[in-house]
């Protein structure tokens, strides 16, 4: 599409009418108008030099307007998915995999999960990218996006120090309502980080299941387990407690399973193994997806300053090489005394 | 060889053209001041008292058509208060590339993030003006000034640190106003109540210096008094003066949100140190200006005809008025 920065100054495009009532070259005096050779070529070339006056007005005007290609976007096919990261940031995740505050080249939970989570990011040009936080309530962080520098921003402020709670079932019900019109096209997967979970309201979990059936989300559980907390897959010996209360992070993972749509979890309990587990989602989450590149403005008043340029070329080249019709006026004319 | 005169606007005019295609540049500074923007999303916030606008909705409209008017290359960062703290949603991004990131965030913005129902502003501001300078950027706080629970008699937290600089946006009517009220799942229930709202100064540091002689008191179990169990705490106001004594101990500026974004980037200006970025300012349009009056010129004075040549007698021949090419 083609813009304008200064609109208001096509106004003046009427000015370019000037060379249809001025003649560029000189006009010579002839005695008489017969004596004038019908000329074709002379008409076009006069022709021409009325054009070029007001091409070439029309061509500045129109630079001066300030023309240009205005930018846009164009459909990308590409691999990737409509990816929304849901992010614990209970205080907890401010710990290390051995459940201490960090200390010395120790790296915190949040930490090693936001330099693995750049790392991926960086990794998926076609990403379509949303991010969504929870603690005590769910907080939309970043609606889905496709620019990296404001999923990089928002990645890097989980620096902060975390709030207070966990209250995964809110958080993972605005994640998948997060899903808007733009991902019907591509295939849409949460990736769910947190190193613990809560017990979810039984309405909180219908309301979860009516999502699942209606956005057709892939699930990812990344599990940042700390040392000694049990494993979500492992079920608890005989004689032992089993309820949401006791094994929270069990139970969610049992209910997850429950939803009916493609879940898988991983268990992570140290950096090495969030960049394994990453890495395998970055393969199972590679699928057609379309988006949109976008494309910059471009600039075209530089093409019509040239083309001005050397239109007044030629008309200055058509005056130098102007000469008289006839080289002097005719004689008197000779009268008998 | 000598030009013709005929020949030099055409020349000139061709000559100015190139160079407008060109576009030579001359250096030029720009000031952008980089900005962590700070939301109060606390319950007072939900006020209807902006022209049938919530405080919250006003503040995200306003603020968004703000960043909308900051030059290309400033880079603002997002941030929500409640409780006693501040939370970064995003470091500052530069405005022009991620506008549409950024406008979104700041329209998903709602009372429910709240993680806590407090609403300690002075705490809140200290905290965002410490990320503000940890960010590099100046800090924009948007709030109502409506501490709740209440300060106690000892006054606001102090602020100790570097500040970064920055302006306080108050957001209110000036008349007191009821706070909406919500039940479990986010539907409005009515009004907070008297009674729903605690409405006496948290119960620390020292007693106000009348206590001994209000009702209640005694020096060691009641020190405070019971005169200031009541009080209009659920309703809620612009608290302006507040607002800016606590501008004032932190080198920050203060302005009102309904006086528009204009009034925001003048406060600003005033308290925030600025960025300057080389920004090169084009001379093409100046060169295209110049070779259109050039050309200009070539085309308006009328064309004559060839002057006659004189005779050999010295005569000289009237010149014929008829064109002869055409």
């Amino acid at each position: 599409m083609i813009g304008l920065d200064q609109p208001a100054v096509l106004f003046a495009l009427p000015v370019a009418m000037v060379p249809f009532f001025r003649r560029w070259l000189r006009s010579s005096s002839v005695p008489r108008l017969d004596l004038r050779p019908h000329d074709g070529a002379s008409r076009f070339v006069d022709r021409c030099l009325t054009l070029a006056g007001v091409i070439g007005l029309a061509a500045l005007v129109l630079g001066l307007a300030g023309l240009h290609l205005r930018g846009g976007s164009v459909p990308h096919q590409g691999m990737g998915t409509n990816l929304v990261l849901l992010i614990d940031r209970s205080s907890s995740m401010d710990e290390t995999f051995a459940g201490r505050a960090p200390s010395g080249d120790e790296e915190s939970k949040s930490a090693a999960a936001r330099r693995i989570l750049l790392d991926f990011i960086a990794q998926r040009p076609d990403d379509r990218v949303g991010i969504a936080a929870f603690s005590t309530a769910p907080l939309e962080v970043l609606p889905l996006t496709q620019s990296q520098s404001a999923v990089e921003a928002a990645i890097a402020a989980l620096d902060e120090r975390g709030l207070s709670q966990t209250d995964v079932g809110r958080g993972l019900a605005l994640a998948m309502g997060m899903m808007d019109d733009a991902t019907v096209t591509g295939s849409r997967a949460v990736l769910l980080v947190s190193d613990g979970a809560g017990v979810i309201a039984p309405e909180v979990q219908e309301v979860l299941a009516l999502l699942a059936a209606q956005q057709e989300v892939n699930l990812y559980w990344l599990y940042l387990r700390t040392e000694g907390a049990k494993s979500i897959f492992e079920a608890p010996a005989p004689g032992e407690p089993d309820d949401p209360r006791v094994r929270p992070e069990r139970h969610l993972h049992l209910f997850l399973q429950r939803l009916g749509q493609p879940y898988r979890a991983f268990e992570a309990d140290s950096p090495d193994a969030v960049a394994e587990a990453v890495e395998e989602i970055g393969k199972l989450e590679a699928r057609p997806i379309l988006t949109e590149h976008p494309v910059p403005r471009r600039d075209l008043a530089w093409l019509v300053y040239l083309l001005a340029a050397l239109l007044a070329g030629f008309l200055a080249l058509a005056r130098w090489l102007e000469r008289p019709f006839a080289p002097r006026a005719p004689l008197p004319p000779l009268v008998a005394s | 060889m000598r030009l013709p005169r005929r020949v030099v606007p055409p020349m000139l005019a061709a000559g100015l053209a190139l160079v407008a295609a060109l576009n030579p540049t001359v250096p030029g500074t720009r000031e952008l001041r980089d900005v962590l923007l700070v939301i109060d999303i606390t319950r007072s916030m939900n006020v209807r008292d902006m022209d049938g606008r919530s405080r919250l909705e006003a503040s995200r409209a306003t603020m968004r058509d703000w960043v909308a008017r900051q030059p290309c290359g400033t880079r603002v960062g997002l941030a929500i208060f409640t409780e006693r703290r501040t939370l970064t949603l995003f470091t500052p991004v530069e405005i022009c590339a991620d506008f549409a990131s950024l406008a979104g965030a700041l329209e998903a913005l709602d009372w429910r993030m709240a993680w806590e129902g407090d609403s300690m502003i002075s705490k809140g501001l200290n905290h965002g003006l410490a990320r503000a300078a940890e960010l590099d950027a100046a800090l924009v706080f948007v709030t109502d000034g409506h501490e709740a629970p209440p300060l106690p008699y000892s006054g606001p937290d102090a602020f100790r640190g570097e500040s970064p600089g920055g302006i306080i946006v108050g957001v209110g009517g000036p008349m007191p106003s009821p706070i909406p009220k919500f039940d479990e799942d986010g539907r409005e229930v009515g009004f907070y109540e008297a009674s729903d709202v605690q409405h006496a100064p948290a119960r620390r540091g020292p007693p106000p210096p009348d206590a001994a002689s209000r009702p209640g008191f005694h020096p060691r179990n009641n020190p405070y008094g019971e005169s200031d169990l009541e009080g209009s705490e659920h309703l809620s106001v612009l608290r302006a003066s507040y607002l800016e004594q606590l501008a004032e101990t932190r080198e920050l500026g203060f302005v009102r949100l309904a006086e528009g974004p204009e009034a925001i980037d003048t406060a600003l200006a005033g308290h925030a140190s600025a960025r300057n970025v080389d920004t090169p300012r084009s001379l093409g349009p100046l060169f295209g200006f110049l070779a259109f009056v050039a050309f200009l010129a070539g085309w308006l004075p009328r064309s004559r005809t060839w002057p006659l040549r004189k005779f050999p007698d010295g005569q000289r021949r009237p010149s014929a008025t008829r064109p002869g090419i055409r």
